[in-house]
This record gives C-alpha cells, sequence and structure tokens, in this order.
C-alpha cells in the first residue's frame, strides 16, 4: 500500500525553481532513503511535504493515503500524521520541552477523537520514552532545544517521534552533527519506530546512517527529480562512483 | 472637572479654584512646572493633551470605616478593607520630592493632601486592590509607604475596573525602602479601552543596604503611563522589570529616572515589551549615576517584539554619568516573533493560533518566572491568556 505518493510536484524557493516534477512513492512499512548531491532538492522535497512557509507549490500533488495534503496547514499535515525531523531544529527559550509536546500530542489526540493526556498520565509517558532513549530526565523542564548539544537536538527529535508516533516520519540529515555513540542511540530510536506500518524517508548526503537504519529503498535525486530508484546494493555504487555514474547512466 | 482649566492659571487662581492652601508646596510646583503637553519630554510619546482634556467627576475622599479583610482594598481612592494589623492613616506627607519630572506628582499629591500612609511591620506579604467604581470621574490618591529595617515584605497590586467608563486615575507610591530591608512590588494591572486611563506617578526611596524589587506587568489596552523615580543610597538595590503586552490601540509604558546617589549601589533595569494591533508602548528610561555614586553597577536593557506591523515600540534607555568609577551597560532590541519557531511549532500539530500564544508567553516567562509565589505566576498567565484570546476575537 501506499502511503504517500508524490505526483509531478514542481515547487520553488523564491524566484529559484527546485523540483521540477517530482515523482516518488513511499510504500507502508518501507524505509525509503533519498540520496543526491548538494543542490539536487532534498530539503526542498522535505520541505514541501510539511508544507514549510518557504516554499512554493507550482504543480503536481501530495497524496497522503490518498487525499491531497498539498494545500493543508503545516498543523493539519502533522495530525493527520506527517512528521519531519528537522536537520537543525531551532531553540525556543521560554517553551518548555514537556509542555509543547503535551500540547502537541493533545491537538494530535483531539484530531483523531481520542481523550487529551492530564500533565500526570503524559508526564508518565515522557520519562518511559526518556529512559529508552538515554536522556536526562531534565529535559522535561528544559526550554524546546534551547543550549542542547547537536546530539541531544537529535534525540529530542526522536522522542518528539515516540510521542506522536506519526505514519510518515521524514528525517533530514539525522546523521549531521553527531558522534558515533549518538548515531547509534538516535537509530536505535528510529528502528524501535519500525512496525512495518510506518513509512521513513531518510534524506541523507552520506551512506553512513544507512548502516544503522537499513533501507528498503534507494532514490538518486538529481536537478529536482528522481534520477534513479534501486535497492540498497545502490548504496555501493554510489560511494564507488559517486552520483555522476548514476546520471550519466541516464 | 477639566485639567485643561489649570492651563496657565496663577497659584492664587488655582488655589481658589480647588479650595487648597497657595503656600501648599505641591501646588506650588505644579504651576511652576505647568500642565504637560506633547512638548513635554517625559511626554513625548504619549497623547496626555486628550485625558487633559476630559470632563471629569470630582470625588469626595472623605476616609470611611475599615473593615477588617485579608487585602487593602482601595475604593476610588479611599480605604475601605485591610488586613488586621497593618497600620493605616491619613496624614499629609511632608517629604514630597522637590525635584520630580511629572508635574502630576504635584498635583495629584495637591488634590489629595492628607496621604494614606501605611506602615509595614516586621516581615509581611500584602496585597493591594485598587478597586474604581465611578465612571467619567478623576480618581485621585497618593498612597505613602514605610517598612521596616532588617524585614522581607512583599505587595501584590492588582486593578478592578472593569465596570466604568472613561475615568482617569492618578495615583502613585511614595516609598520609603528601610535600611536593610528588602521590599518587593509586584504590579498586575490588565486595562481594557474606555474603561479608564492612569498616569501613576511613583517616587521610591531606597536606603542603605537596602534592595528593591519593583515588576510590573502591565497588559491590554488604554492608555497608562507609570512614572518611576528611584533614588538609590550607598550599597541600596534596586530591580525593576516591565512587562507589557498590549493590543488594539493602546498606548502604555514606562517613564522612569533610576538615580544612583551611594557608592556601590546597583540597579537592573529591564523591559519586554510585546506590542499587537495599533499598540504603542514606550520605555523611556534614564540612569544617572551622581558624583557621590562611585563603584555603582547599572544595566538596562530594553526587548519588544511587535506583532501587528501596526504596532510601535518606542524605547529610549539613557545613562547620564558624572563619574569613571562604574559599571554600565544599556541596550535596546525590536523584532518580531520568528518565523522558524512558529513552523516548527506548528509542524508538530500545534495551531498557528496556540504557537503564537506560546511564543509570545515564552518571551515574557523570564520575567514571570521570576515571581517567587506560584500563584501569582498562574494569574499573570491567565491574564496573558485573556489578553491574547480577546484579541483573537
Amino acid at each position: 500500500m501506499i502511503t504517500l505518493d508524490i505526483q509531478n510536484l514542481e515547487a520553488k524557493i523564491g524566484e529559484k525553481q527546485i523540483l521540477k516534477g517530482l515523482n516518488l512513492q513511499l510504500e507502508e512499512g518501507k524505509v525509503h532513503a533519498i540520496m543526491g548531491p548538494n543542490g539536487a532538492g532534498k530539503s526542498t522535497l522535505s520541505k514541501a511535504i510539511v508544507g514549510h512557509y518557504d516554499i512554493t507549490v507550482l504543480g503536481g500533488d501530495i497524496l497522503f493515503k490518498g487525499k491531497s495534503i498539498k494545500d493543508m496547514e503545516p498543523e493539519d499535515r502533522a495530525k493527520e500524521g506527517i512528521f519531519l525531523s528537522f536537520q537543525n531544529p531551532v531553540e525556543i527559550p521560554g517553551v518548555n520541552n514537556a509542555y509543547f509536546l503535551r500540547t502537541a500530542l493533545n491537538a494530535k489526540r483531539v484530531h483523531e477523537g481520542k481523550e487529551e493526556l492530564n500533565a500526570a498520565q503524559f508526564l508518565r509517558l515522557m520519562k518511559g520514552h526518556l529512559e529508552e532513549l538515554g536522556m536526562k530526565p531534565d529535559m522535561i523542564s528544559r526550554s524546546l532545544n534551547e543550549g542542547f548539544s547537536g546530539g541531544e537536538k537529535k534525540r529530542n527529535e526522536i522522542l518528539q517521534m515516540l510521542i506522536l508516533e506519526p505514519e510518515v516520519i521524514i528525517l533530514d540529515e539525522i546523521d549531521s552533527g553527531l558522534d558515533i555513540d549518538a548515531l547509534r542511540a538516535v537509530s536505535e530510536g528510529i528502528n524501535k519506530m519500525k512496525d512495518g506500518k510506518r513509512s521513513f524517508l531518510v534524506i541523507t548526503h552520506y551512506s553512513r546512517i544507512l548502516d544503522y537504519i537499513e533501507p528498503d529503498y534507494i532514490h538518486v535525486l538529481k536537478d529536482g527529480q528522481i534520477v534513479k530508484t534501486a535497492g540498497a546494493e545502490l548504496v555501493t555504487q554510489l560511494e564507488e562512483e559517486g552520483y555522476d555514474s548514476i546520471v550519466n547512466e541516464q | 472637572m477639566r485639567l485643561n482649566n489649570f492651563q496657565n492659571k496663577s497659584l492664587e487662581e488655582l488655589a481658589s479654584t480647588l479650595s487648597v492652601s497657595p503656600i501648599n508646596k505641591a501646588l506650588k510646583k505644579f504651576v511652576e512646572m505647568g500642565l504637560p503637553s506633547k512638548k513635554s519630554e517625559a511626554y513625548r510619546y504619549f497623547d496626555v493633551e486628550s485625558l487633559l482634556d476630559g470632563e471629569y467627576e470630582s470625588l469626595d475622599y472623605t476616609p470611611k470605616v475599615i473593615n477588617e479583610g485579608e487585602e487593602i482594598v482601595i475604593e476610588n481612592g479611599v480605604i475601605t478593607t485591610a488586613p488586621q494589623g497593618v497600620r493605616i492613616y491619613y496624614e499629609p506627607y511632608k517629604q514630597i520630592d522637590d525635584n520630580y519630572f511629572d508635574p502630576l506628582y504635584y498635583l495629584s499629591h495637591a488634590l489629595y493632601p492628607r496621604t494614606i500612609k501605611i506602615e509595614i511591620d516586621g516581615d509581611a506579604e500584602l496585597k493591594i486592590v485598587h478597586r474604581f467604581t465611578k465612571s467619567y470621574a478623576i480618581i485621585n490618591y497618593r498612597i505613602v509607604l514605610f517598612n521596616q529595617a532588617n524585614r522581607h515584605s512583599t505587595i501584590y497590586e492588582h486593578f478592578e475596573g472593569e465596570l466604568v467608563q472613561n475615568s482617569l486615575i492618578m495615583y502613585g507610591y511614595d516609598m520609603h525602602i528601610a535600611q536593610d530591608s528588602s521590599f518587593r512590588v509586584v504590579k498586575v494591572q490588565t486595562m481594557q479601552n474606555q474603561n479608564y486611563s492612569m498616569l501613576a506617578s511613583h517616587k521610591i526611596n531606597v536606603a542603605k543596604n537596602a534592595s528593591c524589587m519593583f515588576k510590573s506587568f502591565d497588559l491590554g489596552g488604554d492608555h497608562a503611563l507609570q512614572f518611576l523615580k528611584i533614588e538609590l543610597d550607598e550599597h541600596a538595590h534596586i530591580d525593576a522589570q516591565h512587562l507589557l503586552y498590549l493590543n488594539s490601540d493602546a498606548k502604555r509604558g514606562t517613564v522612569s529616572q533610576i538615580i544612583h546617589q551611594g557608592q556601590h549601589s546597583t540597579s537592573n533595569q529591564e523591559a519586554k515589551n510585546i506590542l499587537d494591533g495599533a499598540s504603542r508602548g514606550i520605555f523611556d528610561a534614564l540612569i544617572k549615576v551622581e558624583p557621590t555614586a562611585k563603584y555603582t553597577k547599572a544595566i538596562q536593557n530594553s526587548k519588544a517584539i511587535l506583532l501587528h506591523e501596526k504596532a510601535y515600540m518606542i524605547s529610549k534607555p539613557q545613562l547620564e554619568i558624572y563619574i569613571d568609577e562604574l559599571e554600565a551597560s544599556h541596550g535596546s532590541t525590536t523584532g518580531q516573533l520568528s518565523p522558524q519557531q512558529l513552523f516548527y511549532l506548528q509542524s508538530r500539530g500545534i495551531p498557528a493560533v496556540e504557537a503564537r500564544k506560546m511564543l509570545v508567553i515564552a518571551f515574557a516567562n523570564t520575567m514571570i518566572e521570576t515571581i517567587r509565589d506560584s500563584r501569582h505566576q498562574e494569574l499573570i498567565r491567565n491574564e496573558f491568556d485573556k489578553v491574547f484570546y480577546s484579541k483573537e476575537d
């Protein structure tokens, strides 16, 4: 089953068109990796899916479980079940991490027709996930991402993912700025989310993260289009021959 | 009463009009300075003339029987309730400041010659409620506060005036913070348009080794200015924090003078301003370091967030220094809510309106969280909610 279906997507940032008729289908329960050289449009794709204000969609469509989300507000896309783990999560001094996450979770629960969690119920849930990720309990009371190390920020993204339980998870350069230990911990968190139903879109420059999160499909993005799709074996070719080898095949 | 009618009147004429003695010191000073106008330095950014031109009913301030209650209630300028053990008198005030920068400080004293004098014994926590129930009235009163040396007191100040229309409130404190004591004032005031406007002139004397904290949380609409003149003796400290969260076409803010007179005196003044609608925030603040105030430390800072293109912040931090042996800094920034922060919250499913509110509260939180009493923190946040959602309607 296809969870996210991107059809002939064209998008620009400012006056520059970045995505030029991009087609991509994410299968339920599968890990899709997007690789490509700098400027290919990888981050633009992730931003377009979640409705970032920088992006103007010029044409095409984005369907989530068959429904167009192209014109939805970012918060509505999130409540439907789409989650972007940011490359550089923004710091928000004064917004308590636990309060933020409970507000986000309860917005989603209300959207799904479920009862909101009270503070005590939420704290129990959050503490459990903090332990799983090896995060310090003070993450509950700290301001959102303020003063966090690179590793803490990425772990906090994974914590949000675990709590919000999205159906499509986009990981934008999740490995950037992480040492080996942090990368392993983050990857473990991501792998725990694999349940045969969730779809993952892993956006990366390098193959390192794919040693930890095994992909089902590799897509090569070049000049705003997917130029090749293959299995995990494509990683080896890319490492040995570079992106030019793929482009020259076309 | 129309205050504009006092313009260009001689001392004798005014004394006769107001039934005040012509040797009244406050009245003399008021006549010397004249009514404030757009040209007055302290009122340059505030439309005072329309307030002075209003026709207001004068009130009778005859003292009433004071009932016992948990808080001090001052209703239309007269004390009606007070807790047991708080000493309250009505008596003339003989230490009127000779060089106050707001002429209405003097007019207010002249019109209210028997001030409300409150003496706070020991360590105390008091709530003062200012209640206004008279519409189209000028409600004018002065409070003189004394605490005791080596003691620690806190005053929580609240205002109730939702039922009045178009009144003008002129009130203020003359505070005497005793040697080696600490004194905290937390003022929370939510105003809505058409209820009342306010001009509040406060004078605070902080004695040797004493510490004063003055925190004001001014929310909502309408027109109000608070004037502060704070004099610091040797090793005295003032921590002045001002939070403004305005909407509609409000014009509100703080005009202040912190004067370092004693050696090793310290001041920390911080203003945070959140301005929505077509509101105007004012922070016009001078720190003056006298030649006698060697080894002063003075910090002054103002930050503003504009939530609407029509909102406007006037921020004028100023230092006037007459010595070299000091540490002083001041700064001012004005900006908008960060689109990256807004998007981050929205991308987690938080609606845009809630995300804006979270960021507005976050900006204010560093100031709210310094309030020791968590109930008051909650109260301030609730007032924030009221103002925020009234704007959304």
